[in-house]
Order: C-alpha cells, then structure tokens, then sequence
C-alpha cells in the first residue's frame, strides 16, 4: 500500500464530500468548457463563410436612400440610382481588377484575363403558386466563384443550353422537381438539367439559368443585379480592388467579402473574450467554493491527521495527502466539467451564434483536466497549509 | 534511557500563568514499565506529552539516550516517532477508512519502507486479532481496536512505548486484557509508559510514579 492508496481509500469512504468539493470545480471548468466550445463553434462558423467567400468581391447597384424630411416630418425614403449594373461596364471592371492584382503580383500585362467575372441577374417567376427566385448566370463563370457547389443529381447547366436550369435544392423539394422536369418560367419553359447539393445559402432556394436567356425573357438586356469577383489568388489584394472600383466607376459599389468576415470574426472575438473573462470569474468563484469544502475537510480531519502525525507522517506526507486528494476532486471535477459543459455548450450555443453548428472538442478534454485540477490543488494551498500546521498533541483531548 | 531534569511547563499567558508542571524529575530506564498516576489536572498527561516530544517544556531537559528532545525540529521530531517512540491512545485512534492490517501498516508507509503486510500480520496475530485483520475498526470492539493500535505502534519496533489512558474507554475485563498484553510486551524487554487515574490498572506496572499539582510526590517500585 502506498501513501496515495490511502488517500484513495479514505476519499472513497468520503465519497459525498469529495462530490461536494468536486461540484465548485465542476462549475467553474463547465462554464469555460462551454464557452471554449460555443466560441469555437462561431470561429468555425466564420471561418467557413471566409472560406467560401474567400478573396471575393461583391459589385451592387449604387443606390443610395435619401431620408425625406419636411421640416422635421419624415416622408419616407427615396432610393436614388438604378437597381442594376450595365453589362457595358464588365469590360471597364475587368480593367480595373486585373490591372490591380498585376500590380500586386509584380506581372506584365499580356492581356490573358485574370479575376473570374460572374454577373448574375436577380428576377423572380411564380411557379406552382409559389414564387421563386431565378438567378441569370454565366455558367462557367459562377461554377468557378461557386467553387464549393456540387451537384446532387443530374448534371450541370452548359453555357449553350439556353433553355436548361439548375435549382437549389430546397428549391427543388419545395416546388417538387426532378432532373429532366420541365419549369414555366414567365411564359418559356425549362428544363431542370440538375439539382444543387445544400449549401446553407441562399442559393438552395434559387433557380439558375443562362444570363441571356434571363435577360431576354425579362426585358432586361444588358442589365445585372449583382456582379461577383473572384481575385486570383488568396494573397490578392481584394480591399485594393474594391477601392479602385469604388473611386472609378460609378454606379457599382465594391464590397470585398472577406472585409465582411474579418468584421464578424472581430465581433466574435469580442464576444469571446467577453465570455472568457466571465468563465474566469466563476472558475474562481468554484476556487473559493472549493477552499471552502477543502478547509471544511482539513477540520473534519484533524484527528486523522493527528494520527498520521503521531504514527510518523512528516507534514510534507501531510501536504501530499490533502494535494493527492485535490488531484482526485479535480479530475472528477474535470471530467464532469467537460460533459456538462459540452453539454451546456449544445443547449446554449444556436442562441448565441445563430446556425452554428456546436460539436464537442475533444481537445477540450485535457484542457478541463487540467484546469480543474489547477483550480482544485490551488484552492487547497492554503487548507493545506493548515493542516500540516496541526500538531498531534492538539488532536487528541485525552492526551 | 530517556531523563526528565527539572522540567516546568507553564501554560498560558504572563497575566494567567498555569503550572502544569513544576521542576519534575524522572528517569525513565530501560525495559521499564512505569505508571504515571495522579487525579485529574495534576500533569501527567502534559508530563506523557513532554516525554513523547508532543510538548514543548518552559524549562529545563528531557534526554533520550544521552541526546536532548525538547528542543528538536520538525524533522528529527517525526524520526523519532518513526523509530524509538511509539503512541498509543486512549480512543485507539485508528483510520476509520483503512483495515485492521492497514492501519498497522501505516508507520510503516509514512516511514518510507516496503509496507511489509506479513510482519504486520505477525504483529497482530501477537496481540491476539489474527483473524481480524481485515475488518475496519467499526467493525471492532474497543478491545479489538486498542489491539491493533497497539500493533500499530509495534510495528516500528520502538523502544519507548508511551501509553495514555490506554484502557480508559473499556470495561474492566477487556482493560485487565490489555494489560495484560502490556506485561507481555514488557517481559519481553519493551519499555513502556503509560498514564492512568485507576489504581487497578496501574497495579499492572511495575513501577508507579505519583504526581500532584505538578509535582512527583512518590514513586514506588512494586515487588
């Protein structure tokens, strides 16, 4: 038998106190267990947005809404330019955004096409009652910005089908179409070459054609409602893009993507430290809770301390005793903590970062471990200290 | 073996002084086995505890085997209770949590050595509880229970047994018992001291020092 043989004997035969002791330790690792986890969840989310949308750039319309106000009676709102882009102005865009990701990679100007240009066109066409949106594409453009779609079933929509689409796949379950359906979109029919996997964006809901045959059936020749970029690589200089694009063109207003994200990242970040530091105040509140119980059981213990005294512990054996039992407290407080709060982290998370998708960290595990039992040997420092203070003759009345 | 050279112990402050103890003087010899009575307050439990390097004294000298005990640190203080003293209490004191032949172990495992359970169990088939070595103390008598703190502090093979109201807590049978397992340990060659308010028990002695307020007011040597 070894000395932590005995301690184990004794917490054994103690098991509620240890469980007492253990619960201040299993709040404060919970709540940063949890916190860890639910944060961890948001960065990935953001961090999957960054990667979809990787270098990109988004063109818009350049409306601007005027506040009307008449002497101080408001009177509504007045959108100021036009809802689309025109088609002219990609050749002048294509200029902008090449020369400047030549600049930034130090390249002669050969006149091969760099940034992938994908206009789209946004209109909307009932069908079975419902209204769905139809999105006017260049096939291979989007495909090469849309890097991560994938086709469920059927295949892809060709530059020269100019009556085939492609849809969304809640789209497709919604209006229940198949591959090879035909659709009645605003008086000409199509036919649904293939359905999108789930993305997770709006494109799920979407019916995608060519941007020609959209643009006819609708009266919008030469018309674009949004204009997606995808720089060539990811050291490519989006922000400057966008800049150049603002102050050079009118009518389009340049948003990189990644701005977006590197935003949101920093609101998570924010939060996440937030929470952090609240996680830290009630691991420390588990401290004390933990002190508490720790020196309730040095006091408990007096005698049987004496004992081990009286039969030759040195109060180094004493401190070992007491240390090896916060050791215990704090792995069973750690292996709760990381349950509970993994747990706590799938209750609580989709609240605080909406869609998120929370999965355990299993690297969390021995971070919970050894913060609980951190926590636990540091709350017993000063109990501990007491206890080897105690002198034999005090514990016994008798002698 | 050990020497008591005019020891005083005071407790408390200057404005309240208690003499516990007031210029004491005993030797204690080899393979004695020495009573120490008196009523109640006369200090000789605060005498045990000073002969056991338990208490700290106000003046004087407490030698063992020619060296100075009353003035030891914390680590030569714990050597000593690892080897030459040994305690046995009036409440047994055992650990609830730990068995019969565990809690023998005990000295041992504090001492660093291999906790060797066949001496332990040697031990307590001398005190008479071989068969229940692996019972918990609640599930012994009170007789049983000083047994094995008796094997307890055999085990360090001590040369000073120190012994407080060792049968305080029994009945007259199962306390007649006890010492006689003193005689025996005695006969074969352990010094023991023990405190006891009851003449009967002392009568087991072979040496009886009486103390009163502090002081040695006799000491007899039975035939």
């Amino acid at each position: 038998m070894k000395l932590y043989q005995l301690v184990l004997k004794d917490i054994l035969r103690r098991k509620k106190r240890l469980l007492y002791a253990a619960l201040g330790v299993v709040i404060g690792t919970m709540s940063v267990i949890a916190i860890l986890t639910i944060s961890q969840a948001g960065k990935n989310q953001v961090y999957a947005q960054l990667e979809k949308y990787g270098p990109n750039l988004t063109l818009l319309p350049a409306v601007n809404t005027l506040d009307m106000k008449l002497g101080g009676v408001n009177l509504g709102q007045l959108s100021v330019g036009d809802n689309y882009i025109a088609q002219d102005k990609l050749p002048e865009l294509r200029r902008i955004a090449d020369g400047e990701i030549r600049k930034a990679l130090e390249i002669e100007d050969d006149g091969t096409p760099i940034a992938t240009i994908a206009p789209q066109l946004f209109v909307t066409a009932p069908v079975n009652e419902a209204t769905v949106t139809v999105v006017g594409i260049l096939p291979d453009e989007e495909r090469t910005i849309k890097s991560w779609w994938t086709i469920k079933e059927g295949s892809y929509l060709k530059a020269e089908q100019p009556d085939g689409a492609v849809i969304g796949a809640t789209a497709a379950e919604w209006l229940k179409l198949n591959v090879g359906d035909r659709v009645n979109l605003n008086g000409q029919d199509f036919t649904i070459t293939g359905i999108l996997e789930e993305t997770g964006s709006n494109d799920d809901y979407q019916v995608f054609a060519n941007l020609a045959t959209v643009q006819t059936l609708y009266n919008k020749a030469g018309l674009l409602s949004v204009i997606d970029v995808r720089a060539l690589c990811n050291a490519c200089p989006v922000e400057v893009i966008a800049n150049a694009i603002n102050q050079n063109m009118t009518g389009i207003r340049a948003v990189a993507v990644k701005q977006v994200a590197e935003s949101e990242m920093g609101m998570v970040e924010k939060i996440n430290r937030f929470m952090l530091a609240l996680g830290a105040v009630t691991l420390l509140i588990g401290l004390f809770g933990v002190m508490n119980t720790m020196m309730a059981s040095v006091n408990e213990r007096i005698k049987d301390i004496g004992i081990m005294r009286a039969v030759g512990a040195s109060s180094r054996q004493i401190t070992r005793v007491f240390i090896y039992e916060a050791i215990v407290i704090g792995i069973v407080g750690g292996i709760f903590g990381y349950l509970v709060g993994t747990g706590l982290a799938y209750l609580v998370g989709p609240m605080l970062f909406e869609g998120a998708k929370i999965s355990g960290v299993p690297l969390y595990f021995p971070v919970a471990i050894g913060l609980a039992v951190m926590v636990a040997v540091l709350a017993s420092l000063w109990p501990v200290h007491r206890a080897t203070r105690v002198k034999v003759a005090d514990c016994f009345a008798s002698l | 073996m050990l020497e008591i050279k005019s020891v005083s112990k005071i407790y408390g402050d200057g404005a309240n002084p208690v003499n516990a103890l007031k210029d004491v003087s005993l030797t204690i010899n080899r393979g004695e086995f020495l009573a120490i009575m008196g009523p109640s307050g006369s200090g000789k439990s605060t005498l045990l505890n000073i002969i056991g390097g338990l208490d700290r004294i106000s003046s004087g000298e407490v030698l063992l085997d020619g060296r100075r005990i009353d003035r030891l640190g914390e680590n030569e203080l714990v050597s000593l209770r690892r080897g030459k003293i040994a305690y046995i209490f009036q409440q047994y004191h055992l650990l609830r949590s730990l068995s019969a032949l565990e809690n023998v172990l005990l000295p041992l495992i504090f001492r660093g050595d291999n906790p060797d359970a066949k001496k332990a169990m040697k031990i307590l088939e001398r005190v008479g509880l071989g068969q229940r070595a692996h019972h918990k103390p609640g599930e012994l008598s009170g007789g049983e229970q000083q047994r094995v703190a008796i094997a307890r502090a055999l085990i360090n093979e001590p040369e000073l047994l120190l012994a407080d109201e060792p049968t305080g807590n029994m009945d007259q049978k199962t306390g007649k018992g006890i010492m006689e397992l003193f005689g025996e340990l005695n006969s074969e060659g352990r010094s023991i001291t023990m405190v006891t308010h009851d003449p009967d028990i002392a009568a087991h002695a072979r040496e009886i020092v009486y103390l009163q307020d502090g002081q040695v007011v006799s000491r007899t040597r039975r035939s």
